[in-house]
């Protein structure tokens, strides 16, 4: 029994592992700085980073708020919240995009009036790339921030109790004991919804389209390039996957326990 | 005008607690009770984190709550020093900046308060490198470095070390002398620190006074039990009490109406046969427990009377005593002390 489920074990780190070795042994070493450096590579890149942080960034800002309240608010409707939220994890992002079209396209529920009253325009820009990206990044980080407040609510209620007795004015409470206790969850929440915005296709190529040097990013020009120039793919692979490591190593104590 | 002065009531879950207490500057207040009593609450009620139902809590001349005028200041806008009995010192701050913490903290006092708790050597150590005994020295000088006028102290040497326990008392007896209030249900920790004490049963103050009289003359089972005595309701009528079990004991002075009886264990005898003599409150009795207490014996006594007598371990051997054995137990009339309930 112990035999077969090594065994099982064995293909589950080979169908991890294969991948990546078949990236590297395929990658074009020679000729890599040339297509890094050309201005495909270079706008991909920047349109990426420009979307993920943005995206992080409004992660953070409607991110935290919203997992207070579904972790230390006694609010009803939590339950269909809580549900909303896990939503973008398990639907196909393709699914997403395309919701995220008819409700802030041009003629969408909503964006029909942002484009009336405001002029705004989400879909096939810029903005509607970091929207579809933090669509699907909003739960990674909602979920680890929510799950770290559930369990040291006890903590930290006691924790503010002692601060405000103290003569700490609320306000004060929250910068100097809630955040700073919430802040290694808060990190790696951000870190993985970061790389979820980074990797993110389905939704993007739906809702932003797919214009380069606007919403063209890196998983965009990826797929594009696969099927005329595959060795660009390659590199443009490869910049992910250095990112995706970069993301993963300062992270590696708290989802690589037992070192 | 009391530094502290609180009458009114208020609830935890179905547990009303009704208090009227006032402590002055530099006095010292503890309060007992048993487990659930409210004593925590009572704490609780005092810093701001449970509000009164009716009454009012004055601290230091200001109305902190008043729910008839719809006033409860906050617990930050309450001048007070709160040292909760799981320490909970803030574990991402040094030893230094916890005690520092408070808004009315200044350097010169958190100094001294590291100087005499001896942790300056720890100033810069995390909480979860401190033993208990240093933690509970760390939530100490965190709450008097913001110079309370109140100071709420809930169990503050459960389980310390003999030098924790040496320098808090020390502390405690020089600060800036706030009005104390402590939480305990250590005895000797009352009497040792308090000038008043307060036994707080099912939410209500049962009795009050000073640590030698709640000793003498315990109102309650509990109070009784923290002196180590027996206590007896009883319904007196001359020099006869009945007691709420129906057995009759003989009293030495005449009274009348209910009654507590208080006996103290080393005054009752154990004989194997019933023992003749002098006038005195002799019934038959079985043993529900034994209990070693230093160079003597508890013997937890079932009977009509259910009393603790204190005896040698000589006299458990030599009357055979075990668990459900059956004995003759024998109290004085004069030793048995009776007040009006």
């Amino acid at each position: 029994m112990r035999r077969f489920l090594l065994v099982l074990a064995g293909l589950a780190v080979v169908l991890l592992a294969l991948p990546i070795v078949g990236l590297l042994q395929r990658m074009p070493w020679t000729s890599l700085p040339e297509l890094l450096g050309d201005d495909v590579t270079l706008d991909a890149l920047r349109v990426s980073l420009v979307v993920s942080l943005a995206a992080a960034l409004v992660v953070l800002v409607l991110g935290t708020p919203l997992a207070w309240a579904l972790g230390r608010t006694d609010l009803p409707g939590r339950r269909i919240v809580r549900a909303l939220v896990v939503l973008p994890m398990v639907l196909p992002p393709v699914v997403g995009g395309t919701a995220l079209l008819f409700a802030l396209g041009r003629r969408g529920l909503v964006g029909q009036w942002l484009e009336r009253w405001f002029g705004l325009t989400l879909p096939f820009t810029l903005a509607g790339a970091i929207v579809a990206a933090t669509f699907v990044a909003l739960p990674f980080y909602v979920i680890a921030v929510e799950g770290a407040l559930r369990s040291a609510r006890r903590e930290l209620d006691d924790l503010e109790e002692v601060a405000a007795t103290l003569g700490t004015p609320p306000h004060s409470v929250l910068l100097r004991i809630t955040l700073p206790r919430l802040l290694p969850a808060m990190a790696a929440g951000l870190a993985l919804a970061w790389a979820r915005a980074l990797g993110e296709f389905g939704a993007t190529i739906t809702f932003a389209g797919n214009l380069p040097g606007r919403t063209q990013t890196l998983p965009l020009a990826t797929f594009l390039a696969l099927q005329s120039e595959p060795e660009r793919a390659l590199a443009l692979s490869l910049v992910m996957l250095v990112v995706a490591l970069a993301v993963l190593l300062p992270m590696r104590d708290r989802w690589l326990p037992g070192r | 005008m009391s530094t502290l002065s609180l009458a009114g009531a208020t609830h935890i879950g179905d547990l009303p607690l009704n208090i009227d207490l006032n402590i002055e500057t530099g006095e010292t207040v503890a309060v007992l009770g048993p487990n659930g009593a409210g004593k925590t609450s009572l704490l609780r009620l005092i810093a701001g984190l449970l509000p009164l139902d009716t009454g009012t809590l004055t601290i230091d001349g200001t109305t902190v709550d008043d729910p008839a005028n719809g006033a409860c200041l906050p617990p930050h806008l309450r001048r007070l020093g709160w040292v909760p009995q799981d320490r909970l010192l803030f574990p991402h701050l040094t030893v230094a900046a916890n005690v520092g913490f408070g808004p009315r903290a200044d350097t010169g006092r958190v100094d001294y308060l590291l100087d005499a708790l001896d942790l300056t050597a720890l100033a810069n150590r995390r909480p979860d490198e401190c033993s208990g005994g240093q933690a509970q020295r760390v939530a100490l000088a965190r709450a008097l470095a913001t110079d309370p006028v109140v100071l709420l102290l809930d169990e503050p040497s459960a389980a310390l070390d003999v030098d924790s326990r040496h320098l808090i008392n020390g502390v405690l007896a020089t600060a800036d002398a706030p009005a104390t209030l402590l939480v305990t249900h250590d005895p000797v920790e009352a009497a040792t620190l308090a000038d008043r004490l307060i036994i707080l049963e099912d939410g209500t103050i049962t009795q009050a006074g000073s640590p030698a009289g709640v000793r003498s003359r315990p109102r309650t089972r509990y109070a009784a039990s923290l002196a180590g005595l027996n206590l007896l309701d009883a319904e007196a009528d001359g020099t006869e009490a009945v007691t709420g079990t129906g057995a009759r004991v003989v009293l030495a002075e005449p009274a009348n109406g209910p009654v507590h009886l208080v006996v103290p264990p080393a005054s009752v005898a154990l004989h194997a046969t019933r023992p003749e003599g002098s006038p005195r409150n002799v019934w038959q009795a079985t043993v529900a427990d034994l209990q070693p207490a230093f160079e003597r014996v508890r013997v937890v006594l079932d009977g009509p009377l259910p009393v603790v007598a204190e005896v040698t371990p000589s006299s458990v051997e030599r009357l055979g005593l075990t668990v459900g054995s059956a004995v003759w137990a024998a109290v004085k009339a004069t030793e048995v002390a009776c007040h009006p309930a």
